[in-house]
């Protein structure tokens, strides 16, 4: 039989274990194909949550390729000629302007609404009753003595 | 660039053998559906961008990474660890005898008509139960080439070996299963 068997080429070696190998896993596939229900529900479950979870990482993939392409719009606009540099600079100038004018502007009011106030203030003592203490204040006399413009 | 569709059928045509295969490594139900599911997690969020033509293999690559891992963390857990030292003896692969194959080839094809009165039920728990005995990168070699149907190079990359080494696991798987089957009187 020894004999035999060496005469088979290395060919015919591999077509024998092929057929072998092929029989046996053909009746491996049937014992697959039959799989309990529940085995088989369960790898339905697991499939479908694994697609769901393709669908995540293609979206979360989606944002980041945004995410990237927008700091890319960023570095574009940075690395962009030194002439539009000079114009970079002066727009991002701009804000702190714009703060400053504002900062100004907000003291100017206050200060006008703050001598307003003062105004109104003495524009009512003035108009108002003059009472008896006020001829004991040293400084109300002072004022009464003082030479009118 | 697969789609959605494609990665679906694609799970689906596997699902049913990557179970089988990773309960004839694990012995265990739950065990086994914990690695499939999370290996097809792991393939579709990580490789679904891939041409559908990677899938077979970059999936049988992570099934088998994911059997490994949880191998691993039995270890640690000291619990059960069945034939995990098969997965670390990659290297014993140069004494190939051929004409030890041809022997049991030849015992094969002459008992291929002694099983008629054995059931195909009967037939296939046997069959299953001579699977899971081999020793892991056997059975790993053998179910790859002839049950997954991928070439020598395919194999070979998936189980991170020499194409001489996938040969030489998928001779010794045939000639122990064709002994152990026509120990007990079954063609397969």
């Amino acid at each position: 039989m020894k004999n035999q068997n060496s005469n088979f080429s290395t060919g015919g070696l591999d077509a024998l274990q092929a057929r072998f190998a092929l029989r046996v896993t053909a009746r491996l596939s049937e014992g697959a194909r039959e799989l309990p229900h529940d085995i088989s529900e369960r790898l339905r479950v697991a499939r479908d949550q694994a697609l769901q979870r393709a669908r995540l990482a293609k979206r979360l993939e989606v944002a980041a390729s945004v995410q990237a392409s927008g700091a890319g719009a960023a570095t574009l606009v940075a690395s962009a000629g030194p002439g539009s540099s000079w114009w970079l600079k002066l727009a991002s100038a701009v804000p702190v302007v714009v703060l400053v004018f504002g900062f100004v502007l907000i003291q100017h009011s206050h200060v006008n609404a703050q001598i307003s106030a003062a105004a109104e203030i003495d524009a009512a003592l003035l108009a108002d009753d003059l009472p008896p203490a006020a001829y004991s204040d040293p400084g109300f006399v002072e004022f009464l003595k003082a030479p009118r413009e | 660039m697969a789609s959605e569709k494609e990665l679906s059928d694609f799970l689906k045509s596997v699902e049913k053998r990557a179970f089988k295969r990773a309960m004839y490594a694990v012995r265990d139900d739950e065990a086994a559906l914990d690695i499939v599911q999370d290996a097809m997690i792991r393939l579709a969020e990580k490789y679904g961008d891939r041409p559908p033509a990677e899938l077979p293999l970059v999936f049988q690559r992570i099934l088998s990474n994911a059997t490994m891992d949880w191998f691993r963390r039995q270890k640690v857990r000291n619990a059960l660890l069945k034939n995990f030292s098969d997965f670390e003896s990659a290297g014993n692969d140069g004494d190939f005898d051929i004409l030890e194959t041809l022997e049991a080839l030849d015992g094969s094809t002459a008992s291929e008509s002694a099983s008629d009165s054995v059931s195909r039920a009967q037939i296939l728990l046997a069959i299953e139960a001579e699977v899971e005995r081999l020793p892991a990168r056997q059975r790993e070699a053998f179910l790859l080439r002839y049950w997954e149907e991928l070439d020598v190079a395919e194999t070979a990359a998936s189980m991170g070996c020499s194409e001489g080494s996938v040969k030489t696991h998928c001779s010794r798987a045939v000639h122990a299963l064709a002994k152990a089957l026509k120990a007990k009187g079954i063609q397969p």
